[in-house]
């Protein structure tokens, strides 16, 4: 190009940027006028649910958008520590833990006007520890209901349980309309409505869900915003160039890498939420020289978290003490093992594992991972050990390491309750459900303690045993813990109160928007 | 009449294709550890619980069985469940295959416009200074990855100019074709960067052939003889490069999806086989064979208009 033409090119663009904010200009006029999309909070999001169905959802997506849907009797805190009022106003427990009582909040009222009473409760709950239900196993402790009144249902147990009240607070024990699920079945839960703030209006699917508040919530003059759309915007860059230029309100998930940028940005809130996730390396203890402690925990001593900490999620994690994520009865105490390489060596030689050659599975495209996989196999090499990477297609891991046909392999947990005992279960436990997340390790006085666990009611003495386990867990190293990585959002000045919390999702409902 | 013998003609080789095509993606796919039901109950489940999901599913029948079930429900115009979706297949795959095929839609048209003028210039200055700037600027686009492409322009356009959206899809004519004009754009530089050189070498050598000497000594004007004896001569092998070049779009704008935040086929198939939406896969594959037939009986009409000697 020639230099004289740059000034014309110039004029040009500014023309082009003038007449289109003359026409964004009558854009707003005509938006004005017509009105009502003005006050929509606009957030988009890496990915679309599946189905609205709360007992046929897994995936974030899914649970996030029902959870602004429907209400459960019971709800986590923000911040993940315990339980608070949902739609049940109070609860009590029998002190042989196998009566729950609980008493329905008044005016409750589902998004059609019609108020949410017993047999609402009963039939949803049944319907959750069903046939067709992804989720029975959580329900299924609840042997028999009694509904007292219109307000109050009573649960019976056969044996004490006491994750159930937490499972009472998850997404899949969601409350829907009797009637219109038994009129409609499935097809209700296309456009489902249930008593939380928001019911849907559309769903294109892989493009947005629109949501619009139910007039009728129960928290007195929430959601401030008229309607929510939760846009889907697969490419992480794309979220935050959609950010920036104003075409949606709040985000989730801003790159590790950005975040600091972001942050200098005085037109946006960026905040880092401590979710409930660990990133683990399991090692398959079956495998020779693996079985031994020694050298299980010379590989934790050799992997420096910190330097993980900073290089690959740029300061926004935790390090890693044991299998469980940072929440209820977690021990602060039990501090992560120190980067010691000399130690980490030392212990290699007297288990006679010195040039140990081992191979590491990581799920391909996750360019995470890859990340974190080449920093702990540089670590491990300063301490003798070889480690190959080995690329696996990211779905293909879990049956992998489940048949065992692994030596170590990357990867994370994240909890769905704010109970510890599922993630315990999975990662500690064996054989229970994943014989110890497929490590095969075994510990029987953690097996005792997390049986003694699940009849213990809440307090300083169940407190105690998720400690000991952890300690267990700590010690017997079935892992490479490496960290808790936080999960990063950002929204634009004009809106207060969006976050996500430590389960993860976002409140919606406590969301304004400022002119 | 005979459109439409060639149409039936095309029809009948899906035939085939389908039955190769469906074999190969349902037993490819089940031979890859990980099964619907342990991807879906994941760290929750039991095995007991696993074992009741993959019934639930129908996945606990034999192989053949599963196959054969398949082809009755297609022959019967029955795509089956989603696993993931948990509703009927058709509707979810004509949504895409709506979006998809306005994205390809525009981006092949972007991409004809782009093409025609600048291989003319290439062809007519030859070895000139415009001709290397051409190769140049669209070798440099080439290679540039597509969502760093993208990336790039909607800076420069979203951004800072705030000419177009940053992403999404938009509802209505006017508002999707804003949505809709930088991806395509993004999928047109790419194709025409294929196409220019394409039609530039056909239209220098046609440029050299006794006809068009021929048509000049008669008298024609210099633009009638480019129209009509050069450019039509030139385009066969184009439109050969454009037919394949499209098909391959169809499934292939993954990462432009992504970018930009449509409902595409690309990122439903990447998506459903990671999670093992067998049905998904099956359906998404019939529907990627009937496109790219679709393709290439567009292809085989638009060398028939493009060539007379050309018979369909």
């Amino acid at each position: 190009m020639s230099p004289n033409l740059y000034p014309h090119l110039r004029t040009a663009i500014a023309v082009v940027r003038r007449s289109a904010l003359a026409t964004t200009a009558v854009a707003a006029i005509l938006c004005g006028l017509d009105g009502a999309a003005a006050a929509d909070l606009r957030v988009a999001i890496a990915q679309d649910a599946t189905t609205l169905d709360p007992i046929q959802s897994s995936d974030n997506p899914s649970i996030w958008t029902e959870l602004l849907i429907f209400d459960q009797l019971v709800r986590p805190s923000p911040d993940g520590t315990k339980l608070t009022p949902g739609l049940a106003e109070s609860w009590s427990v029998s002190k042989d833990g196998l009566e729950y009582r609980f008493t329905l909040r008044d005016g409750a009222k589902f998004a059609d006007g019609s108020p949410v009473g017993a047999e609402d409760v009963v039939f949803s709950l049944k319907r959750a520890a069903g046939e067709g239900s992804d989720w029975a196993r959580f329900f299924k402790p609840i042997t028999r209901y009694d509904v007292v009144d219109a307000k109050t249902v009573v649960m019976h147990l056969d044996k004490p349980f006491t994750p159930i009240l937490n499972n009472l607070a998850l997404f899949s024990a969601s409350i829907v309309p009797k009637a219109q699920v038994e009129a409609k079945g499935a097809e209700f839960f296309k456009a489902p409505f249930g008593s939380g703030p928001f019911s849907v209006v559309s769903w294109t699917r892989g493009e947005k869900i629109q949501l619009k508040k139910n007039p009728g919530y129960w928290q007195a003059g929430k959601p401030a915003v008229d309607g929510a759309v939760i846009s889907i915007i697969a490419d992480d860059n794309s979220r935050v160039l959609k950010l920036k230029a104003g075409e949606v309100d709040a985000i989730v998930g801003v790159p590790f890498n950005q975040v600091a940028t972001l942050k200098r940005d005085p037109a946006l809130n960026v905040g880092v939420a401590e979710t409930f996730r660990s990133d683990l390396v399991q090692l398959n203890t079956t495998k020779k020289p693996l079985d031994d402690e020694r050298v299980r925990k010379a590989l934790n001593f050799a992997v420096d978290k910190d330097a993980l900490i900073r290089g690959v999620l740029h300061g926004n994690g935790k390090p890693a003490a044991a299998s469980l994520p940072i929440m209820v009865y977690h021990d602060p105490a039990l501090a992560p093992y120190p980067h010691d390489p000399a130690k980490a060596k030392a212990l290699l030689a007297e288990a006679k594992a010195e040039n140990l050659k081992l191979s590491l599975l990581v799920a391909g495209g996750d360019v995470t991972a890859r990340q974190v996989a080449t920093a702990v196999q540089s670590d491990l090499k300063k301490v003798g050990v070889d480690l190959t990477i080995q690329s696996i297609e990211g779905s293909s891991l879990f049956a992998t390491t489940k048949a065992g046909n692994y030596e170590t392999a990357l990867s994370a947990t994240t909890s769905d309750t704010i109970d510890p005992d599922q993630l315990i279960g999975f990662t500690a436990v064996n054989p229970e459900r994943a014989n110890a997340y497929h490590t095969q390790w075994k510990s029987e006085r953690l097996n005792e303690l997390y049986v003694a666990e699940r009849q213990t009611l809440d307090g300083p003495e169940r407190e105690k045993q998720f400690r000991e386990m952890s300690k267990i867990v700590h010690d017997g190293a079935p892992f490479i813990f490496l960290f808790h990585p936080g999960t990063a959002y950002a929204s634009r000045k004009q809106v207060e109160g969006f976050k996500v919390l430590a389960t993860s999702n976002y409140r919606l409902e406590d969301v304004v928007i400022r002119p | 009449m005979t459109l439409l013998r060639h149409a039936l003609g095309r029809s009948l080789q899906l035939v085939p294709v389908l039955i190769g095509i469906t074999l190969i993606a349902f037993f490819l796919l089940r031979v890859m550890p990980g099964d619907p039901a342990t991807l879906i109950l994941g760290s929750r489940g039991t095995p007991d619980e696993i074992a009741a999901l993959t019934k639930r599913l129908g996945l606990d029948q034999p192989l053949w069985r599963q196959y054969l079930t398949f082809l009755f429900d297609l022959l019967r115009g029955r795509f089956g469940q989603s696993i993931v979706y948990r509703t009927e297949l058709g509707p979810l795959i004509l949504e895409r295959t709506s979006a998809t095929l306005q994205l390809v839609g525009l981006s092949t048209a972007i991409a004809i416009v782009v093409t025609l003028p600048f291989a003319l210039l290439a062809a007519l200055r030859k070895d000139r200074f415009l001709d290397q700037a051409i190769k140049v600027v669209f070798v440099v686009v080439m290679s540039m990855p597509a969502f760093w492409l993208g990336i790039l322009m909607v800076m420069v356009f979203s951004v800072h100019l705030g000419l177009t959206p940053v992403s999404g899809f938009g509802e209505g004519l006017v508002e999707r074709l804003r949505h809709l004009l930088l991806p395509s754009l993004v999928i047109a530089l790419g194709t025409s960067a294929l196409t220019i050189r394409t039609l530039r070498s056909s239209l220098i050598a046609v440029l050299g052939a006794d006809h068009v000497d021929t048509a000049r000594a008669k008298g024609l004007r210099g633009s009638t003889v480019l129209a009509r004896h050069v450019l039509r001569n030139s385009l066969i092998s184009t439109i050969s490069v454009l037919g394949v070049h499209t098909s391959w779009v169809i499934g292939g704008t993954v990462v432009i999806e992504s970018v930009f935040g449509i409902p595409g086929l690309g990122s439903l198939l990447v998506s459903s086989i990671s999670a093992r939406d067998y049905p998904m896969v099956q359906g998404l594959t019939v529907t990627f064979a009937v496109l790219v037939v679709l393709v290439n009986f567009v292809t085989d009409v638009a060398y028939a208009i493009a060539d007379p000697r050309v018979k369909l």
